[in-house]
């Protein structure tokens, strides 16, 4: 079995401990640090999040396999291009004004950095004036995350939504919403790129909106 | 969580007839069962009047039969214990030694230099003590002789010993009081309990059985001598430990899971 194969397997059953040891033996082999990232590591959470997505595996295995790859990527880093780690492109995440849960951001702002981007977390209770500095602060974003978990903060993420359609920059950014009360119908009505379920297919479709 | 499986006791009426007709097929079917089901130790317990040494010889033999998981050699008897522990290929557990007689004088210096662990049941003499400070002290008196025998805690499976609920005016208060305070002394010693004992005389068993382990193993219980192919119990055992921080993630509850160990079968 290569080495890269060794990687895929080790970051797709959470392997915490055992990661960062077949990384290095990856590089010690040769292998370019790019394919040990995309082909060992991305690949393994595409894996993961299809799992999750059938329902074949569970959050926590999901959030191990995601600390496995972060342990990866820290041996990695040095051997990487600059911002190649994040090369997917950026991110801004954040739970809207009013909403303080973070629980479901963070698994998706996991997920996505997973995927290979970077990621901004603005974390909870996030004026919209913040998530439009963030990006004007970072004219290379690419998509903008926006969560809600409470219907009474629906209404903040519309205005949100909203304040980043007017912006001048909207038409670099896509805008991907989320939350337990928000539904397709809902992100329709307000103006944003996407929804999705859960984490696992936040990242698929973070990937696709960046393509 | 640690179980000793308590399939294999001639005390149940239908092992003691299969003991009594020699039915091995019995015994390694139980044997089996119980290692499928990720027994710790499998108990083994002849419970017959006459013949206790040749019987448990061919309890374990059978049991060794059909699989590694090591045995919990059961008997009230130091003679029988000593006379036939050494057939077992691992260290298991010898059960039971308590501070009656000279039980633990016997047991203690012979297994003092291998690998077996030793369920201790905490009465003497006297009997079972009633309070919770008496019960103590005879768990103090345990760990001395553990100290000059050089039986480290953590060989060790305290037993409080449960009674019935139903005439007990406290609950399980008294129960908790001790294995708490055991739990705080000794950080790596084992808290057993045979769990059944706290339901006799009462109606749907498995209730009070099922929330007699939770609570105790809040208290501090890491081990249990139980049914392991009851997967409602072994389901809860998983839960409760996840509830009280001992699983990483969920990790062993969902392996247990995905292993069909509990009552509703993965997908």
């Amino acid at each position: 079995m290569s080495k890269i194969n060794e990687v895929f397997e080790a970051v797709e059953k959470g392997k915490v401990k055992l990661v960062p040891g077949i990384v290095q033996a990856a590089i010690d082999a040769g292998d370019d640090p790019q394919e040990i990232l995309n082909e060992g590591m991305i690949k393994a959470m595409d894996s993961v999040g299809a799992k999750f997505s059938t329902g074949e595996i569970f959050v926590p295995e999901m959030l191990i396999a995601a600390r496995a790859m972060k342990g990866g990527v820290d041996v990695l880093k040095p051997h990487l291009a600059a911002g190649a780690a994040g090369a997917a492109g950026k991110v801004i995440i954040g739970t809207v004004a009013g909403d303080l849960h973070d629980i479901g951001k963070n698994l998706v702002a996991m997920m996505i950095e997973s995927a290979g981007f970077e990621v901004i977390d603005l974390g909870v209770d996030v004026p919209k004036e913040k998530f439009i500095e963030a990006v004007e602060a970072n004219p290379d974003t690419k998509i903008v995350a926006c969560s809600a978990l409470l219907t009474t903060t629906m209404p903040s993420l519309k205005e949100t939504v909203a304040a980043i359609n007017e912006a001048s920059f909207r038409s670099n950014v896509k805008v991907m919403v989320g939350g337990a009360p928000i539904t397709q119908e809902f992100a329709d009505e307000i103006g944003a790129d996407a929804y999705t379920v859960d984490a696992a297919s936040a990242a698929k479709k973070a990937k696709e909106l960046a393509a | 969580m640690i179980i000793i499986g308590e399939k294999i006791n001639g005390s149940i009426p239908v092992v003691a007839k299969a003991i009594e007709a020699r039915d091995a097929e019995f015994i390694k079917n139980r044997a089996k069962l119980q290692t499928a089901a990720n027994a710790t130790f499998i108990d083994c317990c002849a419970s017959v009047e006459q013949n206790e040494v040749e019987t448990l010889k061919w309890m374990i033999d059978c049991i060794q039969e059909v699989t590694d998981t090591p045995i919990s050699v059961d008997s009230p008897s130091v003679d029988a214990i000593l006379e036939t522990y050494q057939c077992c290929k691992k260290p298991g557990i010898i059960n039971s030694v308590s501070m009656e007689g000279d039980k633990i004088d016997r047991i203690f210096p012979a297994i003092a230099d291998s690998d077996w662990q030793v369920i201790a049941l905490l009465c003497d003499d006297s009997g079972i003590p009633k309070s919770a400070a008496d019960r103590l002290k005879v768990f103090d008196d345990i760990m001395a002789k553990a100290k000059q025998y050089g039986i480290a805690p953590s060989r060790i499976h305290i037993d409080p010993l449960v009674e019935m609920l139903c005439t007990s005016e406290d609950g399980i208060a008294m129960n908790v009081e001790v294995i708490s305070s055991i739990r705080k002394q000794y950080p790596d010693i084992h808290i057993t309990a045979a769990v059944s004992n706290i339901s006799f005389n009462l109606p749907v068993r498995k209730l009070i059985n099922l929330g007699f382990t939770v609570l105790a193993m809040n208290a501090g219980l890491d081990s249990a001598i139980l049914d392991p192919t009851n997967k409602d119990m072994i389901g809860l055992i998983y839960a409760t430990e996840a509830l009280l921080g001992n699983d990483f993630y969920c990790m062993e509850y969902i392996g247990a899971y995905r292993d069909g160990l509990f009552s509703v079968q993965p997908k």
